[in-house]
């Protein structure tokens, strides 16, 4: 009278089941692969400091943000995000190399994305969040602040701008900056 | 017949019970395998670390991510600014005394500053109704030699810190009606924009995103809202040329680079008022 | 029957209320926003209008709507009047405190820091403590809730829970768990720095805190549309539902998997490891499981009722469906929405792809999609359903009906749709005015004023609903209708195992998943010196 009989819905379901769980695995093994083959982590770093000491501190002292080649060749970009403006408000990395970018704020939650690649990270007082990346297109790319942080937050915006490789020439102490700052 | 039933009724439960705890067991234990241990292990020797790093790593107790090697880092400390908003710190300014403050201020800061910190003179800054936080960093930083000025830097530096607090309490509790932050702020035009919007070209946030009170920006961002408009003046340009460098990250150097030297003198006039 | 009809309407009352005004809110917002200029815009407004449209929306329709639903269900599912009526009574004066003391914080600016609250932004106390008043009232109606499952069970024993109360007590499990998170975090955490009694927070605590409660509420607020899919809509299509089973299973799942899943929100938080963000990516996973059954389950129930209907071959018992009641067509709308918002769900959970999104107009596009679109969409076809017998009228225009769901769904697709694709450009979230100088900025311009004619639509459809209530629409009905008529399973069990007709093993199951997905994550904050931040009071002038 309704259509359809006991053991037919209990089969249909069961086998809708399986293609579920086949689905969801799929989507695990694809996040796993990459994972493990591109290295592919959310950006987390449990380093922790202070946000009242930071302008105090050593890595995050006014002169030592902005990149930085440093002694064993990695290249790091520090970035302090506070209320209302990144320091630097411009940053210069060079394409197709590994790079990591440090930020910390003294005093509220910040976040940034660069847009058109998909660096992104909250950026929360306390912490030193981390990012690792290779950009590869070249160009000013916008990065915004993109978590509210108050009533300036429209406003905060930094550049980051990726230069050829070959364009990418630290100084005697394996600093660089952007050229109009 | 019932009897069968119960049975079979409890069997079914306890099936389902069991079949219902195993499944979510396997899911946990999956998931923690995987995320705590297999991943971090796999993606270990591209960090150039050893497996146990790497899951120290994954599970949160050292920093870093176990796929790639942590930057190091070699720089030299050089603050702008000595003062740290410890929860010490705001607790001495909180319970600071008025009234050691007030006698402080008629002996010391009153010649200049004038009675109860309202001076008219365009050579100092008015005092009443500043913010305490904004007081106590000033004078700190004077102390500290942050910031320098031929008359303040021996002021503050004869004071201890607990006088500071309370001079910065005294000062933080004049409400009369000529105080700063008492009036409105009326602004024309252009002006109003960047007071209360901002620049979005420039990236420049509104004034009032920090100095309005109750902003909730920095806790040492002053009260500039009746401030005599030479002083405000002179320390934007100070900012701007970077001879006053003791704002923490810049952030007046920044904004105030961006400023010409007319938006300069209209914001400083504008937020004097009509006093 | 129900004998509690003034309170259930009061519920509803007051939840679109809240609803309508935050529509207007979020026009305007959307307006400001664009390359055109709008009145007042200035940060301060922006700030306040956010908060206010997110409380409104998160907090105030969402929880009153609820609360008024499960004591229908209570009493029409299970053929009993409600327990406990006085406390009912009650919880609804707490409730509408807090509401009156959040919105009082907001309207005189003392209490922007939006929906969220990150700290250290701080409002005013009342602002804090009329939230805490609307969960308590809340936690009342979860009491409530399963003292009525209890008699229930106990007056029948061995008989199954209705379908329909048993969803619900599964959401009122589900809150009581879910409420733990914000509730420390406000108690334990904001109050103590708003008040002065300490002048810092620990900004990854709180937010590791709102995290437990953040992902967790948008399935008790979810719960409810799926009540009305397993229960309303295939009576509504003139068939029968496809498994019971099937809806159980359903409301378990969400209950064991909505909640140690939250850091899916913190993916790109510094102060949480890869390995625990894998271990809740893994969870986040199979909470999409209850939601492709339901698809299964509900659309083989529309099958049903269409071939029964005549419906031939292998689409034709769509067409044969009864489109003309609201029920039915909300169905259909909320499951076209499903099939974008519930993709975008997926893309989200995943960490690689979270990363091009997380705070991006794709966000904003996404939870409006889903919850505004979907779960909205059904809870306007629930009032549809049940207020006839709720105030013993009957409607006289059905059609406005229509018009009003087809009007919510369009402006929905319309609104959210360029938001999708802002997101993937990079347009970043919360911002109160934008550089439209810019040139990559002044080419999002024509899509913001597309989303915005799709927020017209929207607040169209929300006075239209509004006005389809109104009594004056009505005639009398012949006589009050004896409650109301769940759907019938097409087999229904006269038994159905233990653990699918009470909650013991479940939250045994939740427990041990929480333990293990929060549980370190937590303490790490506890061991050693967790970093404090400086409380920045965002309190007007």
């Amino acid at each position: 009278m309704t259509g359809v009989r006991e053991e037919d819905v209990v089969r249909s379901e069961l086998r809708w089941g399986l293609v579920t769980i086949a689905a969801v695995s799929v989507i695990m093994i694809a996040i796993i692969f990459a994972g493990v083959a591109m290295h592919i982590n959310p950006p987390s770093n449990i380093e922790r400091v202070n946000p009242q000491d930071l302008h105090l501190s050593a890595e995050f002292t006014e002169a030592n943000l902005g990149t930085r080649v440093e002694a064993n060749g990695q290249i790091t970009s520090r970035i302090v995000a506070t209320q209302f403006a990144f320091v630097p408000r411009c940053v210069v990395l060079p394409a197709d190399t590994p790079v990591t970018m440090r930020f910390s704020s003294p005093d509220v939650i910040h976040g940034i994305l660069v847009s058109g690649t998909n660096v992104n990270t909250m950026v929360v007082p306390g912490y030193v969040a981390q990012v690792h990346t290779v950009f590869r297109k070249t160009g000013d790319l916008l990065m915004p602040c993109h978590e509210f942080c108050g009533l300036g937050h429209s406003e905060m915006l930094a550049t980051v701008r990726v230069v050829p490789k070959a364009d990418f020439k630290p100084g005697p102490d394996g600093r660089v900056a952007c050229a109009n700052q | 017949m019932n009897e069968q039933n119960g049975d079979e009724h409890q069997k079914e439960d306890r099936r389902w019970f069991l079949a219902s705890g195993l499944i979510v067991a396997g899911v946990l234990a999956f998931s923690l395998t995987v995320g705590l241990v297999i991943l971090p292990i796999a993606q270990a020797p591209n960090a150039g670390i050893d497996a146990w790093t790497a899951i120290c790593r994954a599970m949160g107790l050292s920093p870093g991510t176990p796929a790639q090697p942590q930057p190091p880092s070699n720089a030299r400390a050089a603050p702008v600014s000595q003062v740290r908003w410890t929860p010490k710190t705001l607790r001495t300014l909180a319970v600071a005394d008025p009234r050691p403050g007030a006698a402080l201020a008629e002996a010391v800061c009153s010649s200049c500053h004038g009675e109860q910190g309202m001076t008219i003179s365009d050579d100092f800054p008015r005092l009443a109704g500043q913010s305490p936080q904004a007081i106590y960093k000033q004078l700190s930083d004077y102390k500290t030699g942050a910031r320098y000025h031929p008359q303040m830097t021996p002021v503050a530096q004869q004071l201890t810190t607990d006088q500071l607090a309370e001079v910065a309490a005294y000062f933080g509790g004049l409400h009369e009606d000529i105080a700063l932050g008492q009036a409105q702020v009326l602004a024309e035009d252009d002006m109003a924009r960047l007071i209360l919007r901002g620049d979005p070209a420039r990236r420049l946030p509104p004034c009032e995103s920090c100095h309005a009170r109750g902003a909730g920006g920095p806790p040492e961002a002053p009260v500039i809202a009746g401030q005599n408009a030479a002083y405000l003046a002179r320390q934007l340009h100070a900012y701007k040329a970077g001879a006053r460098r003791n704002d923490v990250y810049r952030r007046m150097r920044d904004i105030a680079g961006k400023l010409s030297d007319d938006e300069i003198t209209r914001l400083s006039e504008t937020y004097q008022g009509t006093y | 029957m129900p004998t509690n009809r003034r309170l259930i309407i009061s519920h509803f009352a007051v939840a679109f209320a809240a609803f309508l005004a935050a529509c207007a809110l979020g026009v305007w917002q959307m307006w400001v926003r664009s390359p055109l200029s709008g009145p007042q815009d200035i940060p301060e407004r922006y700030y306040q209008s956010v908060t206010a449209h997110g409380v409104s929306m998160a907090f105030v329709l969402t929880t009153f709507f609820i609360m008024g639903f499960g004591y229908y269900v209570a009493e029409t599912a299970l053929k009993r009047p409600l327990p406990g009526r006085n406390w009912a009574r009650a919880a609804f004066g707490i409730g509408v405190a807090g509401v009156l003391m959040a919105v009082v914080s907001i309207a005189s600016g003392k209490a922007s820091v939006l929906y969220t609250f990150y700290p250290p932004l701080t409002a005013t106390v009342w602002f804090y403590v009329g939230l805490v008043l609307v969960v308590a009232a809340s936690w009342i109606w979860c009491v409530l809730m399963l003292v009525a499952m209890g008699s229930f069970k106990k007056a029948n024993p061995g008989v199954p829970v209705p379908l329909a109360m048993y969803g619900t007590v599964a959401n009122a499990v589900m809150w009581l768990w879910t409420t733990v998170g914000v509730s420390a975090e406000i108690v334990f955490q904001i109050i103590p720095a708003v008040m002065g009694w300490t002048q810092t927070i620990d900004v990854g605590l709180s937010r590791t805190l709102f995290s437990w409660t953040l992902h967790a509420i948008v399935y008790f607020w979810l719960i409810p549309a799926y009540i009305a899919f397993y229960t309303m809509a295939p009576r509504a299509a003139g068939g029968r539902l496809y498994s019971e089973t099937m809806g159980r299973l359903t409301f378990v799942l969400f209950l064991l998997y909505s909640l140690p899943v939250g850091m899916h929100h913190l993916f790109m938080d510094p102060e949480h490891s890869t390995g625990f963000k894998f271990v809740q990516m893994s969870l986040t996973a199979l909470v999409s499981v209850p939601t492709l059954l339901t698809v299964f389950t509900i659309s083989a129930s529309m099958e049903l009722a269409g071939r029964l209907r005549g419906g031939k071959g292998l689409f034709g018992w769509i067409r044969a469906l009864p489109w003309e009641r609201p029920m039915v067509l909300a169905t259909g709308l909320a499951f076209f929405m499903l099939w974008f918002g519930g993709g975008g769900g997926l893309i989200n959970m995943s960490y690689g792809m979270n990363a091009m999104i997380h705070n991006t107009s794709w966000v904003t596009a996404h939870f409006h999609l889903i919850f505004g679109g979907t779960v909205v969409i059904m809870y306007f076809a629930i009032i549809y359903e049940i207020w006839p017998s709720l105030t013993h009228r009957q409607f006289r225009s059905v059609p406005l009906q229509r018009l009003q769901l087809w009007l919510w769904a369009i402006g929905m697709m319309v609104m959210t749709i360029p938001w999708h694709v802002l997101g993937l450009q990079g347009q970043w979230r919360r911002v109160a005015s934008f550089d439209y100088s810019d040139p990559r900025i002044a080419a999002w311009g024509p899509w913001v004023v597309v989303s915005l004619v799709g927020g017209i639509v929207l607040l169209v459809s929300a006075v239209l609903f509004v006005w389809n209530l109104i009594p004056r629409r009505y005639s009398p009905a012949l006589e009050p209708k004896p409650g109301y008529a769940f759907a019938l399973a097409a087999h229904p069990p006269h038994r159905v195992p233990g653990v699918l007709n009470g909650f013991v093993l479940w939250n045994i199951l939740v427990a041990v998943l929480m333990a293990a997905a929060y549980g370190f994550p937590i303490l790490q904050f506890f061991l050693g010196d967790s970093p404090q931040a400086v409380i920045h009071p965002v309190t007007g002038g």
